[in-house]
């Protein structure tokens, strides 16, 4: 049962970020490193989706993981200038 | 448009759990209510456990970033309750139960009865059912470790 996770998670974000059309999703798929997907959010917003101590991208995670059923995914946040 | 802000709160969250269950192809229902000052959600339906996660990690996680869409929407901070598959409403009923039963062991024997080690929220269930059933509890210990103490009268 192959999800859509990379739109999942641009639903998730665009839903809490100030600028939800600049959020795009990029998969990759890794060499035996599972599945990678790549957030990308306007400059303003990257400290909204990481949140305070990392907690909002943890949130992210554990919800992207767990609709992944168990399949390990990384998923890295950067903005538009790819910090 | 509604003119309550806790049921525009429930109302922004379920459009915005709504359109994840849509996208990952998940039946729930979205269920509105306001309780005690706060805006309550439920995602309702057979089959949501990977929506619990163990010790209700996921739910935890989707429950905060329902409030971060809502604060997006209005500008505030939400203290808004999720509950998902009645994982919430199950856990809350058996911290009552836990709390009555130590009130009848707590009368039985005169002596104050000490609960396991509990979140403040589930602390705050147990010291509301302690109260209901007529005596009288408090915290002790440190977090994470802090937990319920039922007295006897």
């Amino acid at each position: 049962m192959a999800r859509p996770l990379a739109e999942a998670l641009e639903h998730l974000v665009s839903g809490i970020v100030d600028h939800p059309d600049d959020v795009t999703v990029r998969e990759k798929q890794g060499r035996g490193r599972g599945t990678l997907l790549k957030v990308t959010v306007h400059p303003e917003d990257l400290g909204r989706v990481i949140g305070r101590a990392g907690r909002t991208a943890k949130s992210l995670r554990t919800v992207i993981n767990a609709i992944a059923g168990g399949r390990g995914v990384r998923v890295d946040f950067v903005d538009v200038n790819g910090r | 448009m509604t003119e309550n802000p806790l049921e525009a709160e429930g109302d922004i969250a379920a459009d915005y759990l709504e359109g994840l269950l849509d996208i990952i192809d998940v039946d729930g229902d979205l269920e509105m209510d306001v309780e005690n000052g706060r805006a309550m959600v439920a995602i309702v339906g057979e089959d949501l456990y990977e929506l619990v996660g163990d010790g209700g990690e996921v739910l935890d996680a989707l429950q905060d970033l329902a409030r971060l869409a809502v604060m997006r929407e209005t500008g505030h901070r939400s203290r808004l309750m999720l509950d998902v598959g009645g994982y919430r409403a199950a856990l809350r009923k058996e911290l009552t139960d836990q709390g009555t039963r130590a009130v009848d062991e707590v009368k039985r024997t005169g002596e104050s009865v000490s609960l396991p080690p509990m979140t403040p929220f589930e602390r705050k269930v147990v010291h509301d059912a302690v109260a209901a059933a007529g005596l009288v509890s408090e915290s002790s210990g440190e977090e994470p470790n802090r937990y319920v103490v039922v007295l006897p009268a």
